[in-house]
Order: structure tokens, then C-alpha cells, then sequence
């Protein structure tokens, strides 16, 4: 499968990382007023994935807090000759939303596919109307597996691509192949009971 | 709809929905002010808020932290072999970018680039690190920070 993120012209892209270093340069050398401008940058990324990541916003905002405090103080650690800053702040606040939620890693040999579906995805409302089909789907996110959840929210709601998805977790670039698809049939899964049982409340009513 | 999503896929469908429903969220104003407030405290004590202390332990403090390191620095030079001792400090010094121009200058500066370049071994010197006489004639490589008109902002030593 190709790369499915467009990316950026290179001039552009350049431009960008190279002020986000120039920034990330100033704040190691002890200008606090630097992250002014990096969060107001960065802070809606890493917001949003924190949410999808763990489905609250409580949550959400206080990860966006600490990876930014984190950035704050561990500035140095940031090295713009490896890549830009936003996959960066992605792997920081992917620990912290990780730390935060109290997640495990799926044991080795554990099959994914025996997961049963969150209870919550199956109700009688949710299926009504889009809005709560959405709130299913965001549920049903945060009840995949920490690993799989990495991959689908980076991939396929943060627009980041395989590559960058692939340093962020720590991953080779098959690994995150292989784990999207799986979130993703585990998804269309979950999803396809969800119809069935409206389906079958619905004839019964 | 986005065009990474395929609209006839009720997966795809849903998460293209879910993310155009997000894509405007953003951190509450509580967290804006939290960082506000961390911004300002960094400013006010630096980047690892300080104890204050006060009196006579404020005037011992350095002299005591000074005697310490002196002799936690004579222990290690006699434990030590000397190549360790050459070797050892370059490294953690050499992670990280130094400013080469005042702070001010690289804050007025917009963009810039890192671009990699190799340097005498010498010039280890110039920023206080230490230079192995017997290896002072090789070249290290480094990564410059550079402004679009070539100024040297910043500088870091690789390896």
C-alpha cells in the first residue's frame, strides 16, 4: 500500500521545521517565551490525539499540559537534524496518554480477535443517528488494544504517515502496516455487530 | 469528505466524519493559562523552578557544593583511566546545540536550517570541551544551525 499522506512541498515543510527548530534552539538555551509560539502551533495535534487516543477530553487536556511542561524543560532532547517536532510531541504525549489511561500492552499470543466488543458500542441510540454512530466509533477506538489504537489514531485521524508513525512507536514500517489493518478489520468488526444488533432489535420492535 | 477515505466503506465513512468533527477541537482555556502560567514561572526562575533559601544557608550553599564536586572530581580522576577522562564529559556536551551568536540574535531570527559540516578536532576547544592532544588533527563532524543569508547560529557536535 502506497503512503497515504499527501505531503507537503518540500520548500514549505523545510520552512516549517526549521522555525520549529529555530524555537525548540531557544528554548533549550533558556527563552521560556519560545513555547509560546510552538504550543499555539502544535497544541491542537497533540489535543486531538490524546483525545481519540483515550476518549476524554479531561484527559486530553491535561496530556496536552505535561507534553508541553515536558517541552518546556526537556527541550534539549528534541534533535531537528531526526525529523520535525510534531511526530516528536506526538511519541511524548503518546506516553503520557498511555501513563494517564493506566494501559497495558496486549500480552504476546493474546489474540486480538477474541476481543469482545465494548458493551457501550451496542445500545439502541447509538445506531439512531450519526452523531451517536460517531460517539460509538470514538468508543470503540478507545476500547482497541494500546498498540492498534497507536497506529489507527496516527494514521488514519492524525494524518501522519507510516514512516513517521513508524519512529513514533518505535516500530518497522510493516509492523505498522500489518497492526493498521488489524485495527481496522477489529473495527469494521465491532461496527458490523453493532448493525446486526440494531438490525435484529429493529425487526423484533 | 477526505480523499484518504473511501466514502463507500462505512468505516472509512465514519472515520472520515469522525475526524472532520474534530479537526477544530483544541486544548480549554484552562489549559492555554496553565501553559501562560508555566511560561511565566520559566521566566521568572528559569526552566527547573529553584529553592530559595535564605541566610547563612544561602551564603554556604556554593562553597559547600563546590567542595563536593572537588572531591567527587578527585575520586573519579584516580578510578578513572585517562582516555575515559578526555572521552567521557565531550559526550553529553556534544548532544546538545550551543549557541554560537548572542540568544537575542537567533530569537530575531525566522527560519532556519541544520546543516551538517566537519570541523578540526580543535575547535572542541573554543567551547570548553575537551580536546585528546594525541587526536587533535582528525576532523568531527558537527551540525550547524544556519539562517538563510549563512549566518551560524547555533552549533553541535556529533559523535
Amino acid at each position: 500500500m502506497d503512503d497515504p499522506v499527501p505531503h507537503p512541498p518540500a520548500a514549505l515543510s523545510e520552512r516549517t521545521e526549521a522555525s520549529d527548530a529555530v524555537l525548540a534552539v531557544r528554548l533549550a538555551c533558556g527563552d521560556p517565551e519560545a513555547l509560546d509560539p510552538l504550543y499555539r502551533r502544535h497544541k491542537g495535534i497533540v489535543y486531538r490525539f490524546a483525545m481519540l487516543w483515550s476518549g476524554s477530553a479531561a484527559i486530553a487536556a491535561d496530556v496536552t499540559q505535561d507534553v508541553f511542561v515536558h517541552l518546556l524543560t526537556r527541550a534539549a532532547d528534541y534533535d531537528a537534524a531526526r525529523g520535525p517536532l510534531s511526530p516528536w510531541l506526538l511519541g511524548i504525549a503518546r506516553n503520557f496518554v498511555r501513563r494517564r489511561t493506566g494501559t497495558r500492552e496486549l500480552a504476546l499470543g493474546e489474540d486480538p480477535d477474541a476481543l469482545a466488543a465494548p458493551l457501550e458500542l451496542a445500545t439502541p441510540e447509538t445506531s439512531l443517528i450519526a452523531r451517536a454512530e460517531l460517539d460509538a466509533l470514538r468508543r470503540a477506538i478507545a476500547a482497541l488494544p494500546p498498540h492498534y489504537r497507536d497506529v489507527l489514531v496516527l494514521v488514519e485521524l492524525a494524518e501522519r504517515s507510516y514512516a513517521e508513525v513508524a519512529a513514533i512507536c518505535g516500530l518497522e514500517l510493516n509492523t505498522v502496516r500489518s497492526r493498521l489493518f488489524r485495527a481496522r478489520a477489529l473495527l469494521s468488526r465491532w461496527l458490523a455487530i453493532e448493525a446486526q444488533s440494531t438490525g435484529a432489535r429493529s425487526s423484533a420492535a | 469528505m477526505d480523499p484518504r477515505h473511501d466514502a463507500t466503506d462505512p468505516l472509512d465513512a465514519r472515520l472520515g466524519a469522525l475526524k472532520a468533527e474534530c479537526a477544530a477541537l483544541g486544548p480549554p482555556p484552562a489549559t492555554d493559562r496553565a501553559i501562560a502560567a508555566a511560561i511565566a514561572r520559566a521566566r521568572r526562575y528559569g526552566a527547573h523552578p529553584r529553592r530559595v533559601t535564605r541566610g547563612l544557608e544561602r551564603w554556604l550553599a556554593w562553597p559547600l557544593a563546590l567542595a563536593a564536586s572537588i572531591g567527587l572530581i578527585a575520586v573519579a580522576l584516580r578510578q578513572m583511566p585517562a582516555e575515559e577522562i578526555v572521552a567521557a564529559p565531550a559526550t553529553a556536551a556534544a548532544a546538545r546545540f550551543m549557541p554560537v551568536v548572542p540568544v537575542t540574535e537567533i530569537e530575531r531570527s525566522g527560519d532556519a536550517y541544520v546543516v551538517p559540516a566537519r570541523m578540526p578536532r580543535m575547535a572542541l576547544a573554543q567551547f570548553g570541551l575537551p580536546v585528546n592532544p594525541a587526536r587533535a588533527g582528525e576532523a568531527i563532524d558537527t551540525e550547524l544551525l544556519v539562517r538563510p543569508d549563512g549566518a551560524v547560529l547555533a552549533l553541535r557536535f556529533v559523535n
